[in-house]
């Protein structure tokens, strides 16, 4: 049996960081009682190399810097610290699918410094020329090798880097256990049974193709990726037939499930882990039949207005330090191994954040096809038209 | 009778109360009391990204008012005098221009203008001498959102203007040339005192509905970004009561200008 | 200088202004329309009708706008007329603009705002919650049809109030007494008198709401939670999600198309029935 020799318990902890995420404590206050700041500063005073290098407050950026970015993403005190530190002011535009993304950069003249674009997109940004090349020699903090590839890899296109890894992440769906008389549920073909007997009207789904449609036709057992026009129809027809069950289509679903108003919906890891934290009646659970793995870049769309103040954001955030304090704020596992040092063990044994491997296994990288597949975009479009 | 009057303007002063509670919430989240606080006020204030897209919404709205309010003006004179085809067009055109929802003059003016830059940048780009870093670039922005706006706005004016003409006694027309004015004298000293009233009504629905407007500028706004805009955009940011503040705000701004408004009317009166 | 050239200078700029930023990208759409999507979205020149072919696909969209368009005019003139009435007749004159400026007052906030609020008054925290408290439960009024019924209502009752009141204001008071003399009840005077002479305010108050509505977006988004589309939201997701334009041209042609007929045909039914003179009229 091991004697606990951390500085605070786990309880305390897991107390302390949600009433952080609340706001009801500061950072400063955070990172004091449970030992973390002074973890980091023993750790920058033993490595140096992980030490955050000053890159990103040298010379003069501008006044602001725009991103487009997803729902509940960022610890908004970095956004801060970074105005802070280099005079620069975050905008944050929030998207709820890489199709809006694609649209807006698409029609021209978006405005964004920095987006956050998910693996399979890639491609296609560049198949559009929407994205620029990163020039790691603007990025201090960038370090290949510190990168899992299988996250890391989708950022480099015929040899040159697009994007460098934010974090990853599965789709799996959340649930107020509250609700389920002591039921387990473990597949998505619960999700959608469910759906239209104890759980009408209180379930979403995502305001994007990718997952939905994924999501659906992992009920049938077929790939999350499936572009195949048979199976398509047999998911559509699950799809229409759920819809009037529906609380909502939304990828912005946690107001929702924290007031109450919806029990179940389709969520991604870091979002369940937030809920989880400050619900603890609401579990993330990932279907067994398999679903969806990600990882998220951070990416450089073509004609960046602030390209000096997009390279010095993304090589704030990605720096370990920073990028630790995000994922306390938001919650999803991070591919980068100098960040996870940097991690408590709790965190790094969340099952939330890393699943099972026979969860993990099932689950499947979105396919760039989903994207320019037209019956995919018209599917979602006609479901949500129903 | 006044009962029912009462509950209708509880009907449109409930949610205006909600959103004028919440806007002193002290928590995070609106939509749960926890508290007094004003802080709100003092973040929505010192937010650049909210000052600046006030600074963009008042520039375009006046803007867009000037260009409708002036043209608007001399096509509505024109059309008045005018009979035949180009009349005709004319009217219809007009026509399309109110009745034609807003969001596919946002579509429009998005597909046109994409179109339009599409072909004119790289030619932009080839004639352009290089000098100064290159050629500008066409793109979205405050000019594409002015363009859009008067579109709608102007056609309001020539209607406003031109029902406000057939209104007014040709007779002093008359009368002003036979005592041997220029046309221009006629039209500045009887003409003009008499439209003015349709003309500056013209100019203020021509700045509100600039101001307030979201779903042609969500189009064609491009990289700037308008108050309703950012609104919209906190909307799906996640709320915080800094909406609440902001939308607080411009209501008691547009309480005071109806109040001095009608201060100076009732003033004028009085000189009469 | 010839009065002719006169008017075709003054006209230059306005007219400069709608072939460029009107008649033009209105041809482009049409053009768009019979084209096709481009493969990451987009348009890729074509010519070929399968987009209209494509219309009945967004059958519900055009359906919900048909049916809640026209419902919630009818709501709002409902709600509307009363209010404008008392305010016109039966209100003291020196209290009355106070008033009217309440009305319109709500107006100035931003609809996106208001719309917001009224997510809170139907969800979860608001109403049902109130209606939890007094036994009746499990209450779903947000992304309902009837949440964005309200949000339209409340959305454009003050542009119905104004039209109404002021053709209602101009009444004269005089004509009410007569009827009343000359022995009708109340209902009749207001059905033979009141009624009919305030006909072109409802008209112009019902034109607006109805034009605005058809092109609604915003409402049904929020308060619809997805679910609800009207034709606004079939044509927000086609160029900016779905991204595929020629379609998203296709419908909003023929969006333009239906109000076309139907302004087009109310306007000749309420000329005729009320034989009002062109000009001076906003419509």
């Amino acid at each position: 049996m091991t004697k606990d020799t951390t500085p605070i318990s786990r309880q305390k902890f897991m107390a302390e960081l949600w009433r952080y995420r609340k706001g009801s404590v500061s950072r400063r206050h955070f990172l004091g009682v449970t030992g973390l700041g002074m973890a980091t500063a023993v750790l920058g005073a033993a490595m140096p190399g992980l030490r955050p290098r000053r890159a990103w407050a040298q010379g003069d950026i501008g006044d602001r810097v725009i991103l487009a970015t997803w729902p509940n993403y960022h610890d908004p005190a970095n956004f801060e610290a970074f105005t802070e530190a280099t005079g620069a002011h975050v905008q944050m535009n929030v998207f709820g699918s890489n199709e809006e993304m694609l649209a807006k950069l698409q029609a021209g003249g978006s405005g964004w410094d920095v987006f956050v674009p998910t693996n399979y997109t890639i491609t296609t940004y560049v198949g559009e020329d929407l994205i620029e090349p990163i020039d790691t020699a603007k990025l201090s903090n960038y370090d290949a090798s510190a990168f899992e590839s299988r996250f890391a890899d989708a950022g480099a296109v015929d040899g040159t880097l697009y994007a460098v890894p934010k974090n990853w992440g599965t789709t799996g769906f959340a649930v107020n256990t509250a609700h389920l008389d002591g039921q387990e549920m473990t597949t998505w073909k619960q999700f959608f049974d469910m759906t239209r007997e104890s759980f009408s009207g209180r379930t979403m789904v995502h305001d994007y193709q990718l997952t939905t449609i994924g999501n659906a036709l992992k009920y049938f057992g077929y790939s999350f990726n499936s572009v195949d026009p048979a199976e398509l129809a047999e998911a559509e027809k699950l799809l229409i037939d759920v819809k009037p069950h529906l609380f909502a289509i939304s990828s912005d679903y946690q107001p929702a499930m924290r007031n109450g108003d919806a029990w179940l919906t389709i969520c991604w890891t870091g979002d369940g882990k937030q809920l989880n934290t400050d619900i603890p009646e609401i579990h993330y659970v990932l279907g067994r039949e398999g679903g969806e793995i990600w990882s998220d870049y951070y990416a450089i769309p073509k004609g960046a207005e602030h390209r000096d103040a997009a390279y010095a954001l993304i090589d704030f955030l990605i720096t370990p330090e920073v990028n630790a304090r995000e994922v306390l704020a938001h919650g999803y596992p991070v591919a980068d191994s100098r960040t996870n040092n940097l991690l408590p063990k709790e965190i790094l044994e969340d099952p939330i954040l890393y699943p099972a491997a026979e969860l993990l296994d099932a689950l499947e990288f979105g396919a760039a096809a989903t994207l320019t597949d037209p019956n995919r975009a018209e599917l979602m479009a006609r479901f949500k038209s129903a | 009778m006044r009962l029912y009057a009462l509950a209708v303007y509880l009907f449109l002063y409930l949610p205006i109360g909600v959103i004028v509670l919440f806007s002193f919430n002290a928590g995070r989240h609106a939509s749960e009391l926890t508290g007094f606080s004003v802080q709100w006020y003092g973040r929505a204030l010192s937010n650049p990204f909210v000052m600046d897209a006030l600074a963009t919404s008042m520039t375009v709205a006046f803007v867009t008012a000037i260009f409708s309010s002036l043209f608007g003006t001399m096509a509505a004179l024109a059309l008045q005098g005018m009979t035949g085809l180009l009349r005709t067009l004319f009217d219809a055109v007009i026509y399309i221009a109110i009745m034609i929802p807003g969001i596919v003059i946002g579509i429009a003016t998005l597909i046109g203008l994409v179109t339009v830059f599409d072909i004119l940048n790289p030619l932009l780009v080839t004639l352009w001498p290089s000098v100064n870093g290159g050629a500008p670039s066409l793109k979205m922005g405050a000019g594409s959102l002015i363009a859009a706006h008067t579109i709608f706005t102007m056609s309001l004016v020539i209607v406003l203007v031109r029902a406000r003409i057939a209104g007014m006694d040709r007779a002093l027309i008359e009368a002003s040339a036979d005592l041997y004015a220029t046309p221009w004298g006629t039209f500045r000293q009887v003409t003009l005192p008499q439209i003015l009233p349709a003309v500056l009504a013209g100019f203020l629905l021509s700045f509100t509905f600039s101001f307030d407007d979201f779903i042609i500028a969500f189009f064609v706004a491009g990289s700037e970004t308008t108050l309703p805009i950012y609104i919209f955009s906190s909307i799906r940011r996640g709320i915080t009561p800094e909406v609440n503040a902001i939308g607080t705000m411009v209501l008691a701004a547009s309480l005071l200008l109806l109040v001095v408004a009608q201060i100076l009317l009732r003033r004028g009166e009085n000189r009469k | 200088m010839d009065r002719k050239w006169v008017n075709r200078l003054l006209l230059a700029p306005a007219g400069a202004w709608f072939l460029a930023m009107l008649v033009i990208p209105l041809v482009v759409v049409l053009v768009f329309s019979f084209g096709e999507r481009g493969t990451a979205g987009g348009y890729v020149p074509a010519f070929t009708f399968e987009q209209y072919a494509n219309l009945p696909s967004r059958l519900t969209a055009f359906q919900n706008t048909l049916i809640l368009a026209p419902a919630g005019t009818l709501a709002a003139l409902l709600i509307a007329y009363p209010l404008a009435y008392y305010l016109a007749v039966r209100v003291n004159p020196r209290i009355r603009t106070i008033l009217l400026v309440m009305v319109i007052l709500p107006f100035w906030t931003s609809i996106l705002i208001r719309s917001y609020a009224w997510i809170f008054i139907l969800g979860g925290r608001g109403i049902p919650s109130l209606l939890d408290m007094v036994g009746i439960e499990g209450v779903r009024l947000i992304n309902t049809p009837f949440a964005v019924l309200v949000g339209i209502v409340y959305g454009y009752l003050p542009l119905m109030v104004f039209p109404i009141y002021v053709s209602l204001e101009r009444l004269d008071k005089r004509l009410l007494e007569a009827s009343g003399d000359l022995g009708a009840t109340p209902f009749a005077t207001f059905r033979q008198v009141t009624l009919p002479l305030s006909l072109p305010g409802v008209a112009t108050g019902c034109m607006l709401v109805f034009i605005l509505l058809m092109g609604e977006f915003l409402i049904p988004a929020l308060l619809g939670g997805g679910k609800v589309f009207f034709i606004g939201n079939a044509l927000v997701d086609l160029f900016l999600q779905s991204r595929n334009w020629a379609f998203g041209s296709a419908v909003a042609v023929t969006l333009v198309a239906i109000m076309l007929l139907t302004v087009t045909f109310y306007m000749r039914l309420v000329k005729r029935g009320s034989g009002q003179r062109d000009d001076a009229q906003m419509f």
